[in-house]
């Protein structure tokens, strides 16, 4: 069978699984079994051991303790400390709860590496306060939702760990590379929250004093140095990701428990759950996602797409667009871990044979699938904050559209101007990144 | 033994799943801070199983929150289709738990042969026999079979009527 055969028989039958609603760890793993009928030396054994195999990364380690120090965060209060600083800074624009929200998620994605821990944390807080002085809950949904894809783009971020761990890219590098996107998404942002707020005539915050702004500053001090411990610790090699990960656990419980007194140890063991529950679920995928990937590689699939993509003579700006395109369609319909893990491999070689630099490579890839978290079908952002908000997805879905056109355009930006993002890594890890 | 009976037999092992996972997780936290603590500041000695512990602690903890989310309906699935009325939804719902059990079952034909290939080996360092890793993948399918088979249950009685079909789908939540 030729690899295009191959190719066809995975993804039919994957899609047609994920359309009849099977999950799609489940999906993915059946998708395989007809594939290892076809050729003798196979049987399904193999997917058991590609699972082992892919579990067995120690850089995965990072994925649980993140999730679990973002959400001790949460239940420490730091989300409030930093909705005031973000008060004290932006309440004053026009639309004040509307950039709060921006802000806070760009600072909470400094602190944690996960997009629905903040839309988690900062929905259930700002979304109810938006309802209550008068924004429509659409709007007001819409943009925790758009704003908490930040979570995975500004470092630290699960899904640059993933990546760099499968790719052999420097994490360090890819953190850097996410400063820039982060905050220029975030910009982009809050030009859209301006214009809504003139056209709807959204209230503001009166400025606040110096003296208001300092101590702000300084509730929200030790949050804000989490990102400096981690980023810095990685990105100048005194620890490595999961070391950082754990790092960040002790760090936030430390301020929960002893600190800001504001978890009691009684909460811990629901915490432990939820966190591991929930890393578990996207983690399960991984292995069935990395049975799926081996298969694409035995039958040689990533090979006859390069031949193909080499034949279309795109450049590095051409491949970027379809790398993005390819990021954005599939992460549209399942989660991006696994899309790592497909994709991620498949274009891989693409993407090197025409001179892209990997971290540009990585940098589309996770701000297509951190986009992705807020696209129907599957969004879980999106999902996430049509549940606080308790109104259908399908009714965000028109500010949610409007929100992403700018952001879109960031992502554009990018990709025509790869020196954006590499400028920062190659300043501060002039060794490793060239 | 009585369906009641049975229900309550799940609903026991599913409470003890939760249990095992949390512990778990601090079972994986516990090591990886050993493993710092003794990297960074000599307090203790530089054990070398902490890394073997948190990778077994790992695993387990994928494949028993993999065995949770079945009976919560929680794996993650794509909503792409409208609602179909509640007897096509109830039909569509037994295929999904059928695929579902495919799953189970090559999990627990392979995972056999799996675990036997584990029972020969020991890990490299600290010696623990690999079983005890690869017993999860057979474990996880014989679980699923069981949490399927009381989904099915409901699926045919929902089917015939007899009972009113579950609210819209569940929403996977981060908290």
């Amino acid at each position: 069978m030729s690899p295009g055969d191959v190719a066809l028989i995975l993804f039919a039958t994957f899609g047609i699984l994920v359309v009849l609603r099977v999950p799609v760890a489940f999906a993915l793993g059946l998708a395989c079994v007809p594939v290892f009928f076809i050729d003798d030396r196979l049987t399904p054994f193999v997917l058991l051991q590609e699972m082992f195999k892919s579990y067995n990364a120690f850089v995965l380690l990072a994925v649980p303790f993140f999730l679990l120090a973002a959400n001790l965060m949460n239940a420490a209060g730091i989300t409030d400390r930093l909705v005031r600083l973000s008060q004290a800074l932006v309440g004053h624009l026009p639309g004040g709860l509307g950039h709060i929200n921006v802000m806070v998620s760009m600072l909470f994605a400094g602190i944690s590496g996960s997009s629905t821990a903040d839309a988690a944390g900062i929905g259930s807080l700002l979304i109810p306060q938006m309802q209550k002085q008068g924004y429509d809950t659409r709007f007001s949904v819409a943009v925790t939702a758009c704003s908490s894809v930040m979570g995975v783009i500004i470092p630290p971020s699960i899904l640059m760990v993933v990546w760099g761990g499968l790719m052999s890219v420097s994490i360090g590098g890819l953190f850097l590379a996410g400063v820039v996107p982060g905050i220029l998404i975030a910009l982009s942002m809050m030009a859209t929250v301006y214009v809504y707020a003139r056209i709807y005539d959204y209230p503001i915050y009166a400025q606040s004093s110096l003296r208001e702004l300092g101590n702000a500053v300084a509730q929200a001090a030790l949050a804000l140095m989490t990102p400096l411990i981690i980023v810095g610790g990685i990105v100048f090699g005194f620890f490595t990701p999961t070391e950082a990960s754990v790092i960040a656990v002790i760090y936030s419980l430390i301020l929960g428990v002893f600190i800001y007194r504001s978890i009691a140890p009684r909460e811990l063991p629901k915490i432990l759950y939820d966190s591991a529950r929930f890393a578990a679920i996207s983690l399960f995928c991984i292995g069935t996602a990395s049975a799926f990937g081996w298969a694409l590689a035995y039958f040689q699939i990533p090979r006859a797409l390069v031949a193909e993509i080499e034949a279309m003579g795109l450049g590095v700006i051409g491949t970027g667009i379809m790398v993005a395109v390819a990021f954005l369609v599939i992460g549209m319909f399942i989660d991006a871990i696994p899309a790592i893990i497909i994709l991620g491999t498949v274009l891989w070689p693409v993407a090197t044979s025409v001179g892209m630099h990997p971290i540009h490579f990585a940098i589309i890839g996770v701000i297509s699938l951190a986009f992705g978290l807020v696209t129907p079908p599957y969004g879980l952002c999106l999902l996430i904050a049509c549940a606080i908000g308790k109104i259908r997805v399908i009714d965000a879905l028109r500010d949610v559209a409007i929100l992403l056109v700018p952001m879109l355009l960031v992502l554009l930006l990018i990709i025509l101007l790869p020196d954006i993002i590499l400028a920062l890594p190659r300043l501060v890890m002039p060794k490793f990144v060239n | 033994m009585g369906r009641s009976m049975i229900r309550k037999i799940l609903g026991g092992y599913y409470r003890l799943l939760q249990i095992l996972l949390t512990v778990l997780m601090a079972g994986l936290l516990i090591p990886v801070v050993l493993q710092i603590l003794s990297r960074y500041t000599g307090i203790i000695p530089r054990y070398i199983w902490t890394e073997e512990i948190a990778r077994f602690c790992f695993i387990w903890i994928v494949m028993v929150g993999a065995m949770i989310a079945v009976r919560d309906g929680t794996h993650f699935d794509v909503d792409l289709l409208p609602r179909l009325g509640p007897r096509a939804d109830a039909v569509l719902r037994l295929f999904t738990h059928v695929a579902m059990f495919a799953v189970a079952l090559i999990f627990v034909t392979y995972g056999y042969q799996f675990a036997k290939f584990g029972s020969i080996q020991t890990s490299e360092i600290a010696g623990l026999p690999m079983l005890a890793i690869y017993i999860a993948w057979p474990l996880a399918g014989l679980t699923w079979l069981a949490f399927l088979g009381e989904k099915f249950f409901e699926d045919i009685r929902i089917l015939r009527g007899d009972i009113p079909p579950p609210p819209n789908h569940e929403i996977p939540r981060a908290e």
